[in-house]
């Protein structure tokens, strides 16, 4: 069973377009990992398959169904983290859990819930006096409620030092073993790395790969790093390079001299020739191994041409 | 309607009402309408000998007074009950969390008219409930109908004003947008409906619309005057305020105008419209409950969140 299913998404804000043909598919019991810089389009994703926006083109289905025709229903099964969400100042953490027990009209123990993600202690505090850290918490445990089939977190280490964060990863873990889908947003790569089956990486809008965490290790194996020192940089020189067979990303870097980092598992001569041939003059270059952070940022900086 | 989920619209108002209002503007209103009824039952009561302000204290007189100033106090206390709502959760960055739960956007949408209603209405019938018992001591014959019938319908006149501030509420994400809105409201209906009408007075008195010419007798004598035209007199009906305290003589005994009847009647040939009725101001004052809410909705559950 698919549990997200995205074809063919186009979100438009005004005229930029902030998602576009977005294709994507989440196996229900997977934990995906939904990774990009910020502003890359993520929680515009989010909010599509939440219904909280509606695309201009294309099918978006949660849980096997169209989120556009019963979003209650969807909601009903999904336990959901928004990104940046704020709690309600007046309400105590009791109060908070209460609201999420009666939406859901299920049955669970709002002192369970706050004991399982940590701050059993705050749960008669008002969460206007709660920390970042403890409305993050708070947030987790409301989205815990009813075990819902699906949860959809949105930066979910927001605010969580790094004993939150691995805490965080606990409970991710063991709503998967339950047998919850988890998706899972994040512009940290270690956050993913450690807990994903898989991972989507996001750029401009883009799907720009999506690939077991195994097969990104795997490939980082085979690709090279090739960096050229280049004279001056063309405006076509990036498209060049990258159009080349074998190229996954080209970066571009202006510190001291115009330099192109090309990752790649094809011909270093093809790649050389390609940008030589866009009128540039290559000074110098050298192959370098990639880390796997060297290519998540590979994939998700922007071009910078000076 | 459709999607609409009574336990979603309850438990939203419920959270609403423990979020939004505080301890002391819940008392201070019940407070404030105790105060309101039991100063204007003793002023009549201590007046009630002066030759030129003197009335016997009656409910009728109680109801007619008092329904005066909460005519003019209701709306604003609605008006600033409702106007951050739905607004007021975007700016504190909260809805996303109200709408990642199972509620329909309309559900939001009612829930929040919900939970707002029930702490203006509460009050109103905590202060009348505790000035009964001073009003029925000063009062000779207390009619318990006339009371209850302002109450009911103040609820309802609120209910509008707050069904208006929380429409305005739902079209904008800014509450300073939602502010000037229900400033606006405000406006609207205190000052531009009034002086519409009045405009219009003076057009048919001038000439520059066309009034209707009728005849009535004034002191034993037959005499031709001239009124406004029906759709005129259709528009001031709209106004909830006049709404209000015409729907106070369906309610309640509230004396009318001795002979006015008569004249009304001679003014549209025996046949008064039936949005001259007061039966029709019962229903101006749902058309202000239902309509806003449902321009409210229309744009909530298009728009992007």
């Amino acid at each position: 069973m698919v549990a997200i299913a995205l074809e063919g998404v186009t979100k438009r804000f005004h005229d930029v377009v902030a998602v576009s043909e977005l294709d994507l598919v989440v196996e229900e019991g997977e934990i995906f990992g939904f990774l990009g810089p910020n502003g890359a389009g993520k929680t515009t994703t989010i909010d599509l398959m939440l219904d909280f926006i509606r695309p201009d083109e294309g099918r978006i289905e949660v849980l096997g169904r169209d989120v556009r025709e019963d979003p209650r229903a969807i909601r009903q099964r999904t336990g959901v983290l928004p990104e940046g969400a704020e709690v309600w100042g007046r309400l105590t953490g009791q109060q908070h859990l209460e609201f999420a027990i009666d939406s859901k009209g299920v049955d669970a123990d709002p002192t369970a819930l706050l004991e399982r993600v940590g701050i059993p202690e705050a749960i008669d505090r008002k969460a206007g006096g709660y920390s970042k850290g403890m409305a993050q918490r708070l947030l987790l445990a409301m989205a815990l409620v009813g075990d819902p089939d699906l949860l959809i977190l949105d930066e979910p280490s927001t605010g969580l030092d790094p004993n939150g964060a691995r805490e965080m990863r606990q409970i991710v873990r063991e709503e998967n073993d339950r047998g919850a889908t988890v998706f899972f947003s994040s512009h940290i790569l270690e956050q993913v790395d450690a807990v994903c089956d898989r991972v989507g990486i996001m750029r401009g809008g883009e799907m720009v790969a999506t690939d077991t965490v195994a097969g990104l290790r795997e490939s980082l194996s085979t690709d090279t790093v090739l960096r050229v020192t280049v004279n001056r940089l063309e405006a076509d020189t990036v498209q060049a390079a990258e159009a080349v067979e074998g190229v996954s990303a080209v970066e571009t870097e202006t510190v001291d001299q115009p330099t192109l980092i090309v990752h790649s598992d094809g011909s270093k001569t093809a790649i050389l020739t390609a940008i030589e041939e866009t009128g540039v003059e290559i000074n110098d270059f050298q192959t370098e191994e990639a880390s796997l952070e060297e290519v998540f940022r590979a994939y998700t900086t922007a071009e910078t041409t000076a | 309607m459709t999607n609409v989920h009574p336990e979603s619209v309850v438990a939203i108002a419920r959270k609403d009402f423990q979020d939004s209002v505080r301890s002391w503007v819940f008392w201070g209103l019940s407070t404030f309408f105790f105060a309101l009824l039991v100063t204007t039952t003793a002023s009549i009561w201590y007046f009630a000998d002066d030759p030129i302000f003197g009335a016997e204290l009656t409910t009728g007189v109680l109801v007619g007074v008092t329904s005066s100033i909460t005519r003019v106090i209701i709306p604003v206390i609605a008006l600033i009950l409702g106007w951050k709502a739905i607004a007021g959760e975007w700016e504190s960055g909260s809805m996303k969390v109200l709408l990642s739960l199972p509620h329909s956007r309309k559900d939001v949408v009612l829930g929040k008219l919900l939970g707002r209603a029930v702490v203006l209405a509460l009050s109103l019938v905590i202060g009348f409930a505790l000035a009964a018992v001073v009003v029925a001591a000063l009062m000779g014959g207390f009619d318990v109908v006339d009371y209850v019938g302002l109450l009911v319908m103040s609820i309802i006149y609120g209910v509008a004003y707050v069904s208006l501030a929380v429409a305005v509420s739902a079209m904008t994400k800014s509450t300073t947008i939602a502010g000037a809105g229900v400033f606006g409201i405000f406006l609207l209906f205190y000052v531009v409906w009034n002086a519409a009408f009045n405009a219009i007075q003076l057009l048919v008195q001038f000439e520059y619309i066309d009034g209707v010419e009728y005849t009535t007798e004034f002191q034993g004598e037959e005499i031709e005057l001239l009124r406004l035209p029906d759709w005129a007199y259709l528009f001031d009906m709209f106004d909830p305020g006049t709404a209000y305290s015409n729907v106070l003589t369906l309610a309640t005994d509230a004396a009318e105008i001795e002979g006015a009847a008569q004249i009304e009647a001679d003014m549209f040939h025996g046949s008064i419209p039936f949005f001259l009725q007061d039966w029709f101001s019962f229903v101006v004052l749902l058309f202000w409950i239902l309509a806003p809410l449902a321009v409210a909705v229309y744009h909530f559950e298009r728009v992007d969140l």
